[in-house]
């Protein structure tokens, strides 16, 4: 469960208002997809959510935890997956997992599973004893998502997790995101990419110049617009 | 043409950050404060730069007679091009090859010795201001004791102006050479690090060749050649390196006919040299730097029983944060040289200044073995403090986590637990510094056992406060954004700041005993206060870093 309660924050003294009253609410079990263009606030959200800013004012609760008063209650059933996969590259693969689950504290015998479980699936099995430094964008990318579902979070929240990911990989991601949700977590990620978040999403979340403009289901999102594809949706909301 | 200018004037922006500077400080109103902090360091340093003035004046007033002042001006020159020699090699290394942004600029249609050049004005620039306070006092004093004319101030400008050139051009074409060859195997960081040590090994190995050769000279011609040769002491000092033979000549001569050829041998063999470097640039630079940061991996899968042994189980922050601080320490090449490899390079190069006697290292390590018990203690203590703290091991620990901070914000471990681990890696190196000197100690000034032992235990008590300062000092603003390596240790100002810091608290420390033993008081005692006072500032060090790291990992965003 996430909720952001009338969040704000600007930077520049209060002259760019990044994020503008936000108020949404993403249920257990909901994968909340985030829309919007370049600078709309996107990433300034995601990035409040998981404490990485501290809002000018509004709060910011997960499962019921408030994320600046209770930051280690909430960092400890949160994961974040990054834009950009900027990670420890001196160590091995296996090494930054070990090292997520050693800050989680995840025990030996789920820790085996899942990672052997996920090293598979994603055809990193070969790789995961070689420093990060060697490895392409994309492996970056997948071994950052592998560590953010190694603790087997109740909330998940992405940036942008399918840039770099081959279309197997997106695959794969796209079915570990509804399994994730499926045992009643809470998944929220950003996307450009219009058909994933189409077709993925439970609901979806519109922002732009900081301002939420649309949140609904996809119907709902329809009736709003009397639009047919998001895409269309998107362009008319953001084109203001 | 202008295509270089542009690329050098990109480069200088990017390496002193100006276009961030101004936009933070001029258009977001921020970090006004950095100018209040420039003049406070500006106004703590006016004391030492006075009593260089000083010693320099001493010195001069002391040579003048005997007409052997210059060797003033070689004694500054060469200590520059000496510290140029050393520190440009972390430069030159780091710039040419580790730079983020040369992944930008290889795919440019900018030539390869364009871009190193871009690279090597920025070291330039660099090495200008390294060397400004050692070289400019006594360049200005110079010319201000001895009425010099215009010429003086003229070839004076010059020499300073070409004073980096012959050294960074020397360690330039070394190491584009070395990383040549380094890049054609796979073994590269290690490569890197085993090619740096032989290249620092080869500069103090120098150094005890002309420290051993000059006083050898001094024994045989005794002081009838010191006084009798209008230049002798200058050449004695100047034989490390002629450059700063020609150098002086230039400057002493004005705009006489030998003083104008020993400026043109001067430029000429700066010129010669920085050609030479560009010509190298141009062959080797690309070949060696293509490919630098790709690292194969073994690519082999883990067997159940290998993956069963390595996977770790349940939660143990400070022990995984530790682990993780002390593998990329010691797996990013430049860190490393700057971190383990300085507290174990710091004994040796103070034992070998030492023994070719050429520094006052010489008379303290002697006076060390002579003078009382206590004050060998606690002069041993402080020569461990030194070898053990004055690296930016601490005074970086944050700033080198740059752009993967982000981790250490999100994780659920709390500020005061990752503290602690990057503590205990930090103090741990420290106390690497601390057992190389102390071997060092006891293997050559044959040093009592119970004697180090004692200076030992103040050495680790002191060493947890420096670790705990320098720790401080970056937590209070860490430089988290840089795209080489070298920034966040060498070129990180908070390091710089924290050896100020450290060598601060010796010299209070050192006016407290004088107190003391002024006060009468004998010498257990003042053992007994001095450690006291070093487990208090140590205790009170710790305890105020945990408190702030709490609220510095919550105002810090990233």
């Amino acid at each position: 469960m996430l909720e952001l309660d009338h969040v704000s924050k600007s930077y520049n003294k209060g002259k760019v208002k990044a994020v503008d009253d936000l108020t949404l609410t993403v249920a257990p079990g909901e994968i909340f997809g985030f829309l919007g263009p370049n600078g709309a606030g996107k990433t300034t959200t995601i990035k409040m959510i998981v404490g990485l800013l501290r809002p000018d004012t509004g709060t910011v609760a997960v499962n019921g935890f408030d994320t600046q008063k209770d930051a280690l209650k909430c960092k400890s059933i949160t994961t974040y997956v990054p834009d950009y996969p900027a990670i420890y590259e001196r160590l091995t693969g296996l090494e930054y997992l070990n090292f997520i689950g050693d800050v989680y504290g995840v025990l030996k015998k789920e820790r085996l599973e899942r990672i052997e479980n996920w090293l598979e699936i994603f055809d990193l099995t070969q790789a995961v004893s070689s420093p990060i430094q060697s490895y392409s964008h994309g492996m970056k990318q997948k071994i950052v998502l592998i560590a953010a579902l190694l603790p087997s979070p109740q909330v998940m929240v992405l940036d942008e997790p399918m840039v770099g990911l081959d279309p197997r990989a997106s695959h794969h991601i796209k079915g570990l995101m509804r399994e994730h949700c499926d045992q009643g977590k809470t998944l929220f990620f950003s996307t450009h990419i219009m058909e994933v978040a189409e077709k993925l999403c439970d609901r979806i979340g519109i922002i732009n110049k900081g301002k939420l403009v649309a949140c609904g289901t996809m119907d709902e999102l329809r009736k709003l617009n009397a639009e047919q594809s998001l895409e269309h949706i998107f362009l008319d909301l953001t084109d203001k | 043409m202008k295509r270089l200018f542009t690329l050098i004037r990109v480069a200088l922006k990017v390496n002193f950050g100006l276009s961030v500077l101004y936009h933070r400080v001029f258009r977001q109103k921020k970090d006004i404060w950095i100018g209040l902090v420039a003049v406070l360091i500006l106004i703590s340093i006016i004391p030492t730069i006075y009593g260089y003035l000083k010693l320099v004046e001493g010195i001069y007033s002391a040579l003048k007679p005997v007409g052997q002042e210059q060797a003033l001006l070689t004694f500054a020159l060469l200590a520059g091009q000496f510290l140029i020699l050393v520190f440009g090699l972390y430069y030159v290394v780091s710039a040419f090859y580790f730079s983020k942004d040369l992944d930008m600029l290889i795919p440019l249609p900018l030539k390869p010795f364009e871009v190193m050049l871009s690279k090597f004005i920025v070291i330039l620039v660099n090495e200008y201001l390294t060397v400004l306070p050692i070289v400019a006092p006594v360049l200005v004093y110079f010319g201000i004791l001895g009425k010099a004319g215009l010429s003086y101030w003229v070839n004076a400008l010059i020499i300073y102006l070409l004073l980096p050139v012959i050294p960074l051009a020397i360690v330039s074409i070394l190491v584009v050479g070395m990383m040549r060859v380094v890049n054609l195997s796979r073994k590269k960081d290690a490569l890197i690090i085993v090619g740096s040590l032989l290249l620092i090994a080869a500069s103090i190995g120098l150094q005890f060749v002309f420290g051993r050769s000059g006083r050898s000279q001094l024994d045989a011609n005794a002081m009838v050649n010191f006084f009798t040769s209008p230049d002798s002491l200058l050449k004695r000092v100047g034989a490390g390196f002629p450059p700063s033979i020609w150098a002086t000549k230039a400057l002493a001569g004005g705009f006489s006919g030998p003083a104008l050829l020993n400026l043109l041998i001067f430029a000429g063999t700066s010129l010669a040299l920085f050609y030479g470097m560009l010509v190298t640039a141009e062959k080797l630079f690309y070949r060696g730097l293509v490919g630098i940061g790709e690292i194969s991996g073994r690519r082999k899968a883990l067997s159940q029983a290998e993956m069963s042994r390595l996977v770790s189980s349940g939660r143990r922050p400070v022990k995984a944060i530790f682990w993780r601080e002390w593998r990329i320490m010691n797996r990013t090449p430049i860190f490393l040289l700057n971190g383990v490899l300085t507290v174990i390079l710091i004994p040796i190069l103070f034992i070998v200044m030492a023994r070719s006697g050429t520094g006052d290292n010489a008379f303290i390590l002697k006076a060390l073995g002579s003078a009382k018990s206590v004050y060998v203690i606690l002069a041993s203590a402080c020569f461990l403090l030194i070898c053990g703290c004055l690296n930016g091991t601490s005074s970086s620990t944050f700033s080198r986590e740059g752009g993967q901070f982000w981790m250490s914000k999100i994780i659920p471990v709390t500020p005061r637990e990752q503290v602690m681990a990057k503590f205990l890696h930090s103090y741990l190196i420290a106390l690497l510094g601390v057992c190389a000197g102390s071997v060092l100690l006891i293997l050559v000034l044959h040093l009592k056992l119970a004697v180090c032992a004692a200076a030992i235990m103040f050495g680790l008590v002191g060493a947890a406060g420096m670790t705990a300062l320098g720790m401080i000092i970056d937590l209070a603003r860490p430089l988290l954004e840089w795209t080489n390596p070298q920034k966040a240790i060498k070129q990180n100002l908070n390091v710089l700041f924290s050896i100020f810091a450290d060598l601060g608290i010796l010299a209070v420390l050192g006016f407290f005993i004088r107190v003391l033993t002024k006060a009468g008081i004998r010498g257990n005692s003042i053992l007994v206060l001095v450690f006291a006072v070093l487990i208090l500032l140590s205790w009170l060090s710790y305890w105020f870093l945990l408190r702030m790291a709490a609220k510095r990992y919550r105002e810090i965003e990233v």
